[in-house]
Protein backbone atom coordinates (compact mmCIF):
# COMPACT_ATOMS: atom_id res chain seq x y z
CA UNK A 1 0.00 0.00 0.00
CA UNK A 2 1.33 3.29 -1.15
CA UNK A 3 0.08 5.72 1.43
CA UNK A 4 -3.31 7.09 2.34
CA UNK A 5 -5.80 8.30 -0.22
CA UNK A 6 -9.35 9.43 -0.73
CA UNK A 7 -10.74 6.06 0.40
CA UNK A 8 -9.12 6.36 3.83
CA UNK A 9 -10.18 9.95 4.28
CA UNK A 10 -13.73 9.04 3.30
CA UNK A 11 -13.81 6.30 5.94
CA UNK A 12 -12.61 8.80 8.52
CA UNK A 13 -15.26 11.32 7.49
CA UNK A 14 -18.01 8.72 7.64
CA UNK A 15 -17.11 7.80 11.21
CA UNK A 16 -16.91 11.49 12.13
CA UNK A 17 -20.28 12.32 10.59
CA UNK A 18 -22.07 9.45 12.31
CA UNK A 19 -20.51 10.01 15.71
CA UNK A 20 -21.84 13.47 16.56
CA UNK A 21 -25.41 14.01 17.67
CA UNK A 22 -25.97 17.17 15.65
CA UNK A 23 -25.90 15.09 12.44
CA UNK A 24 -28.79 12.94 13.62
CA UNK A 25 -30.81 15.81 15.05
CA UNK A 26 -30.51 17.87 11.88
CA UNK A 27 -31.38 14.88 9.68
CA UNK A 28 -34.40 13.95 11.78
CA UNK A 29 -35.54 17.56 11.96
CA UNK A 30 -35.29 17.88 8.16
CA UNK A 31 -37.48 14.82 7.61
CA UNK A 32 -39.95 15.80 10.33
CA UNK A 33 -40.29 19.38 9.07
CA UNK A 34 -41.13 18.20 5.57
CA UNK A 35 -43.52 15.54 6.82
CA UNK A 36 -45.25 18.08 9.07
CA UNK A 37 -45.56 20.64 6.29
CA UNK A 38 -47.00 17.97 3.99
CA UNK A 39 -49.54 16.84 6.55
CA UNK A 40 -50.47 20.43 7.42
CA UNK A 41 -51.09 21.31 3.78
CA UNK A 42 -53.16 18.16 3.21
CA UNK A 43 -55.29 18.76 6.29
CA UNK A 44 -55.76 22.42 5.38
CA UNK A 45 -57.05 21.59 1.92
CA UNK A 46 -59.47 18.88 3.09
CA UNK A 47 -62.42 21.21 3.49
CA UNK A 48 -61.21 23.77 0.97
CA UNK A 49 -63.53 24.94 -1.81
CA UNK A 50 -63.12 24.70 -4.67
CA UNK A 51 -61.65 21.22 -4.41
CA UNK A 52 -57.85 21.35 -4.70
CA UNK A 53 -56.03 19.84 -7.65
CA UNK A 54 -53.41 17.11 -7.36
CA UNK A 55 -50.74 19.64 -8.43
CA UNK A 56 -51.79 22.13 -5.75
CA UNK A 57 -51.45 19.51 -3.04
CA UNK A 58 -48.10 18.30 -4.30
CA UNK A 59 -46.59 21.76 -4.79
CA UNK A 60 -47.61 22.90 -1.36
CA UNK A 61 -46.83 19.69 0.48
CA UNK A 62 -43.19 19.98 -0.58
CA UNK A 63 -43.05 23.45 1.00
CA UNK A 64 -41.32 22.08 4.10
CA UNK A 65 -38.19 22.08 1.96
CA UNK A 66 -37.81 25.77 2.88
CA UNK A 67 -37.00 24.66 6.43
CA UNK A 68 -35.27 21.42 5.47
CA UNK A 69 -32.79 23.26 3.23
CA UNK A 70 -31.68 25.39 6.16
CA UNK A 71 -31.25 22.33 8.39
CA UNK A 72 -29.28 20.36 5.81
CA UNK A 73 -27.33 23.47 4.82
CA UNK A 74 -26.37 23.85 8.47
CA UNK A 75 -25.36 20.17 8.50
CA UNK A 76 -22.99 20.82 5.60
CA UNK A 77 -21.55 23.91 7.30
CA UNK A 78 -20.99 22.09 10.59
CA UNK A 79 -19.14 19.22 8.92
CA UNK A 80 -16.37 21.77 8.32
CA UNK A 81 -16.77 24.55 10.90
CA UNK A 82 -17.44 22.05 13.69
CA UNK A 83 -13.80 21.07 13.25
CA UNK A 84 -12.40 24.59 13.13
CA UNK A 85 -14.41 25.67 16.15
CA UNK A 86 -13.18 22.81 18.33
CA UNK A 87 -9.56 22.29 17.25
CA UNK A 88 -10.46 18.95 15.68
CA UNK A 89 -9.23 20.32 12.36
CA UNK A 90 -5.62 20.07 13.56
CA UNK A 91 -6.07 16.36 14.34
CA UNK A 92 -7.65 15.88 10.93
CA UNK A 93 -4.93 17.69 8.98
CA UNK A 94 -2.19 15.99 10.99
CA UNK A 95 -3.71 12.64 9.97
CA UNK A 96 -4.34 13.66 6.35
CA UNK A 97 -2.03 16.57 5.52
CA UNK A 98 -3.15 16.71 1.88
CA UNK A 99 -6.08 18.93 2.74
CA UNK A 100 -7.94 18.72 -0.53
CA UNK A 101 -8.34 15.00 0.03
CA UNK A 102 -10.08 15.87 3.30
CA UNK A 103 -12.35 18.35 1.52
CA UNK A 104 -13.14 15.84 -1.24
CA UNK A 105 -13.97 13.20 1.37
CA UNK A 106 -16.23 15.64 3.24
CA UNK A 107 -18.02 16.53 0.01
CA UNK A 108 -18.56 12.87 -0.88
CA UNK A 109 -19.63 11.71 2.58
CA UNK A 110 -21.74 14.71 3.57
CA UNK A 111 -23.15 15.06 0.05
CA UNK A 112 -24.16 11.41 -0.01
CA UNK A 113 -25.73 11.57 3.43
CA UNK A 114 -27.57 14.83 2.72
CA UNK A 115 -28.85 13.51 -0.62
CA UNK A 116 -30.22 10.42 1.13
CA UNK A 117 -31.83 12.45 3.90
CA UNK A 118 -33.11 14.98 1.35
CA UNK A 119 -34.80 12.27 -0.70
CA UNK A 120 -36.31 10.67 2.40
CA UNK A 121 -37.55 14.08 3.58
CA UNK A 122 -39.01 14.90 0.19
CA UNK A 123 -40.86 11.59 -0.03
CA UNK A 124 -42.04 12.10 3.54
CA UNK A 125 -43.49 15.48 2.55
CA UNK A 126 -45.23 13.99 -0.45
CA UNK A 127 -46.54 10.97 1.45
CA UNK A 128 -47.91 12.81 4.43
CA UNK A 129 -49.61 15.27 2.09
CA UNK A 130 -51.27 12.38 0.29
CA UNK A 131 -52.23 10.60 3.51
CA UNK A 132 -53.82 13.77 4.86
CA UNK A 133 -56.20 14.11 1.91
CA UNK A 134 -57.37 10.50 1.90
CA UNK A 135 -61.09 10.09 1.83
CA UNK A 136 -61.72 13.50 0.23
CA UNK A 137 -62.64 14.45 -3.31
CA UNK A 138 -59.12 15.76 -3.93
CA UNK A 139 -57.44 13.61 -6.58
CA UNK A 140 -54.40 11.65 -5.42
CA UNK A 141 -51.02 12.44 -6.98
CA UNK A 142 -49.36 9.22 -8.10
CA UNK A 143 -45.62 8.76 -8.22
CA UNK A 144 -46.33 6.90 -11.45
CA UNK A 145 -46.93 10.34 -12.96
CA UNK A 146 -43.51 11.52 -14.23
CA UNK A 147 -44.21 15.15 -13.33
CA UNK A 148 -44.97 14.19 -9.72
CA UNK A 149 -42.02 11.84 -9.36
CA UNK A 150 -39.69 14.42 -10.89
CA UNK A 151 -40.75 17.13 -8.45
CA UNK A 152 -40.28 14.85 -5.44
CA UNK A 153 -36.87 13.54 -6.56
CA UNK A 154 -35.52 16.92 -7.64
CA UNK A 155 -36.52 18.42 -4.30
CA UNK A 156 -34.41 15.75 -2.60
CA UNK A 157 -31.47 16.51 -4.87
CA UNK A 158 -31.89 20.24 -4.23
CA UNK A 159 -31.60 19.56 -0.50
CA UNK A 160 -28.43 17.53 -1.04
CA UNK A 161 -26.94 20.37 -3.11
CA UNK A 162 -27.79 22.84 -0.35
CA UNK A 163 -25.72 20.81 2.12
CA UNK A 164 -22.78 20.94 -0.31
CA UNK A 165 -23.12 24.72 -0.62
CA UNK A 166 -22.89 24.63 3.19
CA UNK A 167 -19.67 22.59 3.03
CA UNK A 168 -18.20 25.13 0.59
CA UNK A 169 -19.20 28.17 2.64
CA UNK A 170 -18.00 26.46 5.82
CA UNK A 171 -14.59 25.88 4.24
CA UNK A 172 -14.36 29.51 3.16
CA UNK A 173 -15.67 31.15 6.34
CA UNK A 174 -14.52 28.54 8.95
CA UNK A 175 -16.69 29.96 11.76
CA UNK A 176 -19.98 28.17 12.47
CA UNK A 177 -22.13 31.21 13.23
CA UNK A 178 -20.74 33.34 10.43
CA UNK A 179 -20.98 30.50 7.91
CA UNK A 180 -24.58 29.59 8.81
CA UNK A 181 -25.49 33.28 8.72
CA UNK A 182 -23.87 33.62 5.29
CA UNK A 183 -25.72 30.55 4.02
CA UNK A 184 -29.11 31.77 5.28
CA UNK A 185 -28.41 35.21 3.86
CA UNK A 186 -27.60 33.75 0.45
CA UNK A 187 -30.84 31.77 0.56
CA UNK A 188 -33.18 34.63 1.44
CA UNK A 189 -31.65 37.99 0.49
CA UNK A 190 -31.49 37.37 -3.28
CA UNK A 191 -35.16 36.38 -3.24
CA UNK A 192 -36.15 39.62 -1.55
CA UNK A 193 -33.89 41.54 -3.92
CA UNK A 194 -35.43 39.86 -6.97
CA UNK A 195 -38.87 40.76 -5.64
CA UNK A 196 -37.97 44.47 -5.75
CA UNK A 197 -37.75 44.34 -9.55
CA UNK A 198 -41.37 43.27 -9.85
CA UNK A 199 -42.25 41.58 -13.13
CA UNK A 200 -38.77 41.90 -14.63
CA UNK A 201 -37.33 40.33 -11.47
CA UNK A 202 -37.97 36.91 -12.94
CA UNK A 203 -34.96 37.28 -15.25
CA UNK A 204 -32.83 37.34 -12.11
CA UNK A 205 -35.18 35.30 -9.97
CA UNK A 206 -34.73 32.15 -11.99
CA UNK A 207 -31.16 32.01 -10.68
CA UNK A 208 -32.17 32.45 -7.03
CA UNK A 209 -32.19 29.21 -4.97
CA UNK A 210 -35.40 29.66 -3.01
CA UNK A 211 -37.35 30.90 -6.04
CA UNK A 212 -36.08 27.95 -8.03
CA UNK A 213 -37.19 25.60 -5.27
CA UNK A 214 -40.69 27.01 -4.94
CA UNK A 215 -41.43 27.70 -8.58
CA UNK A 216 -39.40 25.30 -10.65
CA UNK A 217 -38.11 22.33 -8.64
CA UNK A 218 -40.76 21.37 -6.10
CA UNK A 219 -43.68 21.88 -8.50
CA UNK A 220 -45.31 19.75 -11.17
CA UNK A 221 -44.78 22.39 -13.86
CA UNK A 222 -42.46 25.40 -13.50
CA UNK A 223 -43.84 28.92 -13.58
CA UNK A 224 -43.26 30.51 -17.01
CA UNK A 225 -39.92 32.34 -17.16
CA UNK A 226 -38.16 29.93 -14.81
CA UNK A 227 -35.88 27.12 -15.89
CA UNK A 228 -37.02 23.52 -16.04
CA UNK A 229 -36.64 21.75 -12.70
CA UNK A 230 -33.58 19.74 -13.64
CA UNK A 231 -31.77 22.83 -14.94
CA UNK A 232 -32.50 24.61 -11.66
CA UNK A 233 -31.07 21.65 -9.75
CA UNK A 234 -27.98 21.65 -11.95
CA UNK A 235 -27.58 25.37 -11.20
CA UNK A 236 -27.67 24.55 -7.48
CA UNK A 237 -24.99 21.90 -7.98
CA UNK A 238 -22.99 24.51 -9.91
CA UNK A 239 -23.24 26.96 -6.98
CA UNK A 240 -22.06 24.17 -4.68
CA UNK A 241 -19.11 23.39 -6.98
CA UNK A 242 -18.06 27.06 -7.05
CA UNK A 243 -18.24 27.37 -3.26
CA UNK A 244 -16.28 24.13 -2.76
CA UNK A 245 -13.61 25.10 -5.31
CA UNK A 246 -13.14 28.50 -3.63
CA UNK A 247 -12.84 26.72 -0.29
CA UNK A 248 -10.33 24.28 -1.77
CA UNK A 249 -8.12 27.09 -3.06
CA UNK A 250 -8.18 28.91 0.30
CA UNK A 251 -7.54 25.67 2.19
CA UNK A 252 -4.19 25.32 0.54
CA UNK A 253 -2.80 28.68 1.57
CA UNK A 254 -4.16 29.09 5.06
CA UNK A 255 -2.55 28.04 8.31
CA UNK A 256 -4.75 26.00 10.55
CA UNK B 1 14.99 12.09 13.46
CA UNK B 2 13.56 15.59 13.19
CA UNK B 3 15.59 18.20 11.39
CA UNK B 4 14.73 21.89 11.36
CA UNK B 5 16.57 24.00 8.81
CA UNK B 6 16.45 27.77 9.32
CA UNK B 7 12.77 27.47 10.12
CA UNK B 8 11.14 30.91 10.10
CA UNK B 9 7.59 32.09 10.66
CA UNK B 10 6.26 35.64 10.71
CA UNK B 11 2.82 36.83 11.73
CA UNK B 12 2.59 40.29 10.23
CA UNK B 13 5.79 42.04 11.33
CA UNK B 14 6.19 39.88 14.44
CA UNK B 15 8.70 37.07 14.00
CA UNK B 16 7.45 34.01 15.89
CA UNK B 17 10.23 31.63 14.86
CA UNK B 18 13.48 33.05 13.57
CA UNK B 19 15.93 30.91 11.59
CA UNK B 20 15.67 27.91 13.90
CA UNK B 21 18.02 25.04 13.00
CA UNK B 22 17.93 22.00 15.25
CA UNK B 23 18.39 18.24 14.91
CA UNK B 24 16.39 16.08 17.28
CA UNK B 25 17.98 12.65 17.67
CA UNK B 26 16.29 9.31 18.24
CA UNK B 27 16.77 7.26 21.39
CA UNK B 28 16.58 10.14 23.85
CA UNK B 29 13.91 12.48 25.14
CA UNK B 30 14.62 15.99 23.88
CA UNK B 31 13.05 18.79 25.87
CA UNK B 32 11.98 21.92 24.00
CA UNK B 33 12.13 24.77 26.47
CA UNK B 34 11.30 28.42 26.30
CA UNK B 35 9.20 31.08 27.99
CA UNK B 36 5.57 31.65 27.00
CA UNK B 37 5.34 33.03 23.47
CA UNK B 38 8.85 31.93 22.51
CA UNK B 39 7.66 30.02 19.44
CA UNK B 40 7.51 26.44 20.71
CA UNK B 41 3.97 25.73 19.58
CA UNK B 42 4.46 27.50 16.26
CA UNK B 43 7.52 25.33 15.64
CA UNK B 44 5.53 22.20 16.47
CA UNK B 45 2.73 23.26 14.11
CA UNK B 46 5.22 23.87 11.31
CA UNK B 47 6.75 20.41 11.81
CA UNK B 48 3.24 18.98 11.34
CA UNK B 49 2.54 21.03 8.24
CA UNK B 50 -0.33 22.88 9.93
CA UNK B 51 1.40 26.25 9.54
CA UNK B 52 3.50 26.96 6.47
CA UNK B 53 7.01 28.31 7.22
CA UNK B 54 7.96 31.60 5.58
CA UNK B 55 11.47 30.29 5.15
CA UNK B 56 13.37 27.08 5.78
CA UNK B 57 11.90 23.65 6.30
CA UNK B 58 11.13 20.96 8.83
CA UNK B 59 11.98 17.38 7.87
CA UNK B 60 11.10 14.08 9.49
CA UNK B 61 13.56 11.39 8.46
CA UNK B 62 14.41 13.64 5.50
CA UNK B 63 10.78 14.05 4.37
CA UNK B 64 8.43 17.03 4.70
CA UNK B 65 5.39 16.15 6.78
CA UNK B 66 2.85 16.65 3.95
CA UNK B 67 4.80 14.18 1.82
CA UNK B 68 4.60 11.33 4.35
CA UNK B 69 2.74 8.25 3.10
CA UNK B 70 1.25 7.38 6.49
CA UNK B 71 1.59 10.45 8.73
CA UNK B 72 0.17 8.88 11.89
CA UNK B 73 2.36 5.80 11.55
CA UNK B 74 5.42 8.04 11.24
CA UNK B 75 4.77 10.92 13.64
CA UNK B 76 2.52 10.96 16.67
CA UNK B 77 1.59 14.39 17.93
CA UNK B 78 -0.10 15.89 20.96
CA UNK B 79 -0.59 19.52 20.01
CA UNK B 80 -3.10 20.67 22.54
CA UNK B 81 -5.59 18.96 24.77
CA UNK B 82 -8.53 20.24 22.75
CA UNK B 83 -7.92 18.89 19.28
CA UNK B 84 -11.14 16.87 19.23
CA UNK B 85 -14.86 17.46 18.78
CA UNK B 86 -16.44 17.64 22.26
CA UNK B 87 -19.56 15.85 21.11
CA UNK B 88 -17.71 12.77 19.93
CA UNK B 89 -16.68 9.87 22.16
CA UNK B 90 -12.99 9.11 22.65
CA UNK B 91 -13.48 5.79 20.91
CA UNK B 92 -15.11 7.32 17.82
CA UNK B 93 -12.44 10.06 17.72
CA UNK B 94 -9.67 7.47 17.71
CA UNK B 95 -11.53 5.19 15.28
CA UNK B 96 -11.92 8.03 12.77
CA UNK B 97 -8.24 8.95 12.92
CA UNK B 98 -7.24 5.27 12.74
CA UNK B 99 -9.34 4.82 9.59
CA UNK B 100 -7.57 7.73 7.89
CA UNK B 101 -4.20 5.96 8.12
CA UNK B 102 -5.41 2.38 7.72
CA UNK B 103 -4.60 1.54 11.35
CA UNK B 104 -6.43 -1.66 12.43
CA UNK B 105 -9.39 -1.26 14.78
CA UNK B 106 -7.98 -3.26 17.74
CA UNK B 107 -5.23 -0.65 18.07
CA UNK B 108 -7.88 1.82 19.24
CA UNK B 109 -8.73 -0.37 22.24
CA UNK B 110 -5.03 -0.90 22.87
CA UNK B 111 -4.18 2.82 23.12
CA UNK B 112 -7.30 3.43 25.21
CA UNK B 113 -5.93 0.85 27.66
CA UNK B 114 -2.42 2.34 27.58
CA UNK B 115 -3.69 5.80 28.55
CA UNK B 116 -6.27 4.44 30.99
CA UNK B 117 -9.41 5.68 29.24
CA UNK B 118 -11.02 2.31 28.44
CA UNK B 119 -13.82 2.81 30.96
CA UNK B 120 -14.57 6.32 29.72
CA UNK B 121 -14.24 5.52 26.01
CA UNK B 122 -17.94 5.88 25.20
CA UNK B 123 -18.32 9.19 27.00
CA UNK B 124 -18.39 12.36 24.97
CA UNK B 125 -14.90 13.83 25.10
CA UNK B 126 -16.30 17.25 25.99
CA UNK B 127 -17.20 15.89 29.44
CA UNK B 128 -13.57 14.97 30.18
CA UNK B 129 -11.39 16.69 32.74
CA UNK B 130 -8.24 18.41 31.49
CA UNK B 131 -6.17 15.44 32.59
CA UNK B 132 -8.38 13.03 30.66
CA UNK B 133 -8.17 15.26 27.59
CA UNK B 134 -4.40 15.11 27.77
CA UNK B 135 -4.60 11.34 27.98
CA UNK B 136 -6.85 11.25 24.91
CA UNK B 137 -4.27 13.41 23.11
CA UNK B 138 -1.53 10.98 24.12
CA UNK B 139 -3.68 8.09 22.84
CA UNK B 140 -3.92 9.84 19.45
CA UNK B 141 -0.14 10.31 19.40
CA UNK B 142 0.43 6.62 20.12
CA UNK B 143 -2.26 5.40 17.71
CA UNK B 144 0.01 4.68 14.74
CA UNK B 145 2.88 3.31 16.84
CA UNK B 146 5.09 6.04 15.34
CA UNK B 147 8.87 6.34 15.48
CA UNK B 148 8.68 10.07 16.14
CA UNK B 149 6.64 11.69 18.91
CA UNK B 150 5.93 15.40 19.26
CA UNK B 151 4.23 16.55 22.42
CA UNK B 152 3.36 20.14 23.17
CA UNK B 153 3.08 20.71 26.93
CA UNK B 154 1.86 17.18 27.70
CA UNK B 155 1.89 17.56 31.49
CA UNK B 156 -0.50 20.54 31.50
CA UNK B 157 -3.45 19.68 33.68
CA UNK B 158 -2.15 16.31 34.81
CA UNK B 159 -2.09 15.37 38.48
CA UNK B 160 1.19 14.18 40.08
CA UNK B 161 0.37 10.57 39.28
CA UNK B 162 -0.35 11.53 35.66
CA UNK B 163 2.87 13.53 35.43
CA UNK B 164 4.89 10.57 36.58
CA UNK B 165 2.99 8.32 34.18
CA UNK B 166 3.79 10.52 31.19
CA UNK B 167 7.40 10.83 32.27
CA UNK B 168 7.83 7.06 32.41
CA UNK B 169 5.94 6.64 29.14
CA UNK B 170 8.14 9.11 27.28
CA UNK B 171 11.37 7.69 28.66
CA UNK B 172 10.20 4.19 27.74
CA UNK B 173 9.38 5.29 24.18
CA UNK B 174 12.80 6.90 23.79
CA UNK B 175 14.48 3.79 25.18
CA UNK B 176 12.84 1.83 22.35
CA UNK B 177 14.81 4.01 19.94
CA UNK B 178 12.09 6.52 19.10
CA UNK B 179 12.58 10.24 18.64
CA UNK B 180 10.73 12.06 21.43
CA UNK B 181 10.42 15.86 21.29
CA UNK B 182 8.56 17.42 24.22
CA UNK B 183 7.92 21.11 24.74
CA UNK B 184 7.48 22.65 28.14
CA UNK B 185 8.02 25.85 30.02
CA UNK B 186 8.62 23.90 33.22
CA UNK B 187 12.35 23.48 33.61
CA UNK B 188 12.02 21.32 36.73
CA UNK B 189 9.78 18.85 34.93
CA UNK B 190 12.06 18.75 31.90
CA UNK B 191 15.06 18.06 34.14
CA UNK B 192 13.37 14.84 35.23
CA UNK B 193 12.07 13.75 31.83
CA UNK B 194 14.53 14.91 29.18
CA UNK B 195 18.11 13.98 28.38
CA UNK B 196 18.79 16.70 25.85
CA UNK B 197 17.46 20.25 25.90
CA UNK B 198 16.75 22.73 23.12
CA UNK B 199 16.16 26.16 24.62
CA UNK B 200 14.61 28.96 22.55
CA UNK B 201 13.58 32.52 23.26
CA UNK B 202 11.78 34.93 20.93
CA UNK B 203 11.90 32.29 18.24
CA UNK B 204 15.68 31.97 18.25
CA UNK B 205 17.80 29.07 19.37
CA UNK B 206 19.50 30.02 22.63
CA UNK B 207 21.31 26.80 23.40
CA UNK B 208 21.37 23.08 22.67
CA UNK B 209 22.61 21.21 25.69
CA UNK B 210 22.04 18.26 27.96
CA UNK B 211 20.37 18.32 31.32
CA UNK B 212 23.65 17.08 32.83
CA UNK B 213 25.63 19.99 31.37
CA UNK B 214 23.11 22.56 32.46
CA UNK B 215 23.03 21.12 35.97
CA UNK B 216 26.82 21.12 36.19
CA UNK B 217 26.96 24.94 36.52
CA UNK B 218 27.08 26.78 39.84
CA UNK B 219 23.45 27.80 39.97
CA UNK B 220 20.27 25.75 40.10
CA UNK B 221 18.62 24.53 36.90
CA UNK B 222 15.97 27.17 37.32
CA UNK B 223 18.53 29.95 37.64
CA UNK B 224 20.41 28.59 34.64
CA UNK B 225 17.18 28.68 32.64
CA UNK B 226 16.46 32.28 33.68
CA UNK B 227 20.01 33.29 32.82
CA UNK B 228 19.58 31.79 29.35
CA UNK B 229 16.22 33.36 28.67
CA UNK B 230 16.60 36.67 30.50
CA UNK B 231 17.19 38.61 27.29
CA UNK B 232 14.46 36.80 25.42
CA UNK B 233 11.29 37.06 27.48
CA UNK B 234 8.39 39.02 26.05
CA UNK B 235 6.17 39.31 29.08
CA UNK B 236 7.43 39.80 32.60
CA UNK B 237 5.61 40.81 35.73
CA UNK B 238 7.05 42.84 38.61
CA UNK B 239 6.56 42.54 42.36
CA UNK B 240 3.13 43.56 43.56
CA UNK B 241 4.26 45.78 46.42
Amino acid sequence: MNGYGFRHAARMERIKLRSVRSTWWLAIAAVVSMAAAGAGVGLGYRSHTPVATAAQILNNSLGGAIVAQLLLGALGVLVVTGEYGTGMIRSTFAAVPRRRIVLAAKVAVCGGAALTVGLVASFAGYLSGQLAIRGTAIPAASLGDPAILRAVVLTGVYLGATALIGVGIGTIVRHSGAAIGTLFGLMFVPMIAAGLFGESGIAVGRFVPLLMLLNSIAVTSPIPGLFAGWISVLLMCGYAAVAILCGGVLLRYRDS
Amino acid sequence: MIELRELTKRYGDRVAVDGLSVRVQPGVVTGFLGPNGSGKSTTMRMILGLDAPDHGQALIGGVRYPDLSWPLKTVGALLDAGAFHPGRSARAHLAALAASNDIPGPRVEQVLRIVGLSDAATRRAGTYSLGMRQRLGVAVALLGDPGVLLLDEPVNGLDPEGIRWIRDLLRGLAAEGRTVFVSSHLIAEMALTADRLVVIGRGRLLVETTVAELAAGDDSLEDAFFRLTSQATDYRGVGAS
